[in-house]
């Protein structure tokens, strides 16, 4: 039992071969179910760790100033007021939007910069300590450049104003976000310029973003400034990470059903197998009995058989799966975290992230399963006389 | 009337250039921190010694290097290094209170790394160094052994900075709760503390030497 039998081995091989047509079947099976698993696995794990470390890098409180029940500018005067709190250790007034660009039919992501401010993105803010630019130029991202380009815009832009005027603004440069692509279509210039465009006075912006040393006080920091400004949106982190959380429990009970449908179908598959063999299968132990094999012996020969395919579709599932979603980017089944303004599949890297516990327990639920189904019958069979499972 | 017309203009004009008007806490929460990186990254060829005056400190530098600078950001770089003039004197250096994953506290054998917020310290003459989780557990410690203390340590809850327990606000009787349950909350400021007391619902505020042992082990209950 410690060493392998190599002729049983080859024996087990030659069984496969023999019958192609029922084993193409059962490894085409075996490797689709593993390989859908693995990819539902495979695509919750990369997101969620991938916003776990968009979460990371927003700031801890965001307050955001409303009118009339719509999002309004916020100003200097709320940020001072809200730095008086204890508890506070830092903050800034941002200033950050969008720009819809009518011709190409794309949106730009403006993001004001200040540069003896400190930004919560650490990405952004390396961008903007490592490029000087002065008060009159922005940066943009390499596919912004692209666009613009497209429009015949290479040295310069501009942007129009909510009363038409015009403001030109020179592109000082461009940046690549790699694989940040939320950062996609983002375009950095100074705030005061960027105030100009909104139309914002000088000293408004969009929202104000606070940090907070003490994460436990979180909480009630956040109650206290709801009620300091009882028309503000506050968000902190704890609430983004709530949201998601929400978000993915609701995806993972798409997820759990389709799950469950592909386990079930499984079952069926080795319900039908585990119920009995062939009259050809069952001759073939006959024989092998008759020809002088123990028990022990074909019990052997069928593990090989049963392990081989169970472990070569297991490999070959896992493999479609990888390819499937960190190389081709899940074309299809992405698009279940498709979430209107939230979740965005297309701002996803998918890069390689894999939880083995989630792979241990395909393992578990496929391949001892689809031995045993395979064991316990032939046992049935070999335990019989040799004559009598041959008449 | 004569002279006080001829002064008004004077006065108006003296208090132009005067030193600003800015809480403390936006100072340093927002302005310190801006003329820091604006000194770091632009004009850190200013030697603060030379000026007298706030007023003539801030002439330089409207005149100076930071010319092209915007005035905002030429009133935080003033503030930021006349208010850091003497920085060297006033501030204190303590040591880090950062632990390793072996490190338990020796009054309650619990894992340190787990709770970095509520870690401090005791340090005796001869150098040895004993972490704590909270402050409880510290003076529990302190109280068995007073003697050839070099100085005790905490973490002020609101910014998390390392200060001395001897300079410390506690705060008793709070809801907020550390590793082992009821626990001294510490603060640098009167004000912070006082803050406190009122957010969360806390009794009363100590110094290090209103403490007793009778206190210490009254938590417990």
């Amino acid at each position: 039992m410690n060493k392998i039998n190599f002729y049983l081995l080859e024996y087990a091989y030659g069984y496969i071969v023999r019958h192609k047509n029922k084993n193409i079947f059962i490894v085409t099976v075996f490797t689709l179910l593993v390989a859908l698993l693995c990819t539902l696995f495979f695509i919750t794990t990369s997101v969620s760790f991938e916003l776990q470390k968009r979460i990371a890098n927003e700031p801890d409180i965001v307050v955001q100033n409303y009118q009339a029940g719509m999002p309004t500018a916020s100003t200097n005067a709320m940020l001072d007021k809200l730095l008086e709190i204890d508890g506070i250790s830092g903050g800034n007034l941002r200033v950050a939007g969008k720009y819809y660009f009518r011709k190409e039919n794309t949106y730009f992501n403006l993001v004001g910069i200040d540069p003896f401010e400190e930004l919560s993105n650490k990405f952004l803010q390396n961008i903007v300590d490592t490029t000087d630019i002065n008060s009159s130029c922005m940066l943009v991202s390499k596919d912004v450049l692209s666009i613009m380009k497209k429009a015949y815009y290479s040295n310069y832009f501009n942007f129009v104003k909510a009363d038409g005027t015009l403001v030109k603004v020179p592109i000082a440069g461009s940046f690549s976000t790699e694989d940040k692509h939320y950062l996609d279509k983002t375009i950095l210039m100074p705030k005061e310029l960027l105030r100009k465009i909104f139309a914002y006075k000088s000293n408004e912006g969009s929202d104000i973003a606070l940090r907070i040393a003490n994460k436990n006080e979180l909480d009630f920091l956040t109650t206290k400034i709801r009620l300091l400004f009882p028309n503000a949106k506050v968000i902190s982190k704890d609430d983004s990470v709530l949201l998601y959380k929400n978000l993915f429990n609701y995806d993972s009970g798409v997820f759990l059903a389709l799950f469950t449908i592909a386990l079930f179908t499984f079952f069926i598959i080795i319900y039908d197998k585990a119920n009995g063999l062939s009259s050809e299968e069952k001759r073939e132990i006959g024989i092998l009995k008759a020809i002088g094999w123990r028990v022990e012996d074909v019990l052997h020969a069928k593990f090989y058989e049963a392990a081989l395919i169970a472990f070569f579709s297991f490999i070959m599932g896992f493999i479609l799966a990888y390819i499937f979603v960190f190389i081709l980017k899940a074309p299809f089944l992405g698009n279940i975290f498709m979430h209107e303004n939230l979740l965005n599949i297309a701002t996803f890297s998918l890069n390689v992230h894999i939880e083995f516990s989630y792979v241990l327990l395909i393992f578990l639920l496929s391949v001892p399963l689809y031995i045993a189904a395979t064991l316990i019958p032939s046992w049935r069979v070999a335990t019989m006389d040799a004559d009598e499972v041959m008449r | 009337m004569q002279i006080f017309q001829l002064l008004l203009p004077l006065l108006f004009v003296c208090n132009l250039f005067a030193y600003p008007n800015y809480s403390d806490a936006i100072k340093v929460k927002k302005i310190y921190p801006m003329g820091e990186r604006i000194y770091q990254k632009r004009c850190h060829t200013i030697n603060v010694k030379q000026y007298k005056e706030y007023n003539t400190l801030l002439e330089a530098i409207q005149k100076g290097v930071c010319k092209e600078l915007s005035p905002r950001y030429q009133e935080a770089l003033a503030l930021y290094l006349w208010d850091h003039k003497d920085q060297k004197l006033t501030r204190k250096h303590y040591p880090s209170l950062s632990v390793n994953h072996t490190q338990k506290c020796p009054v309650c054998g619990m894992f340190l790394y787990k709770y970095p917020r509520w870690v401090s310290m005791i340090e005796y003459k001869n150098g040895k160094k004993f972490y704590f989780d909270g402050l409880k557990d510290m003076f529990k410690y302190y109280f068995e052994h007073p003697q050839n203390i070099k100085g005790m340590f905490t973490r002020d809850y609101y910014t998390q900075e390392t200060i001395a327990v001897r300079d410390a606000y506690l705060v008793l009787g709070s809801n907020v709760y550390g590793p082992m349950g009821n626990e001294f909350i510490a603060f640098s400021t009167q004000k912070s503390a006082q803050h406190f007391l009122f957010d969360h619902k806390a009794k009363k505020i100590v110094r290090l030497n209103d403490i007793t042992k009778k206190m210490v082990y009254k938590l417990d209950e």
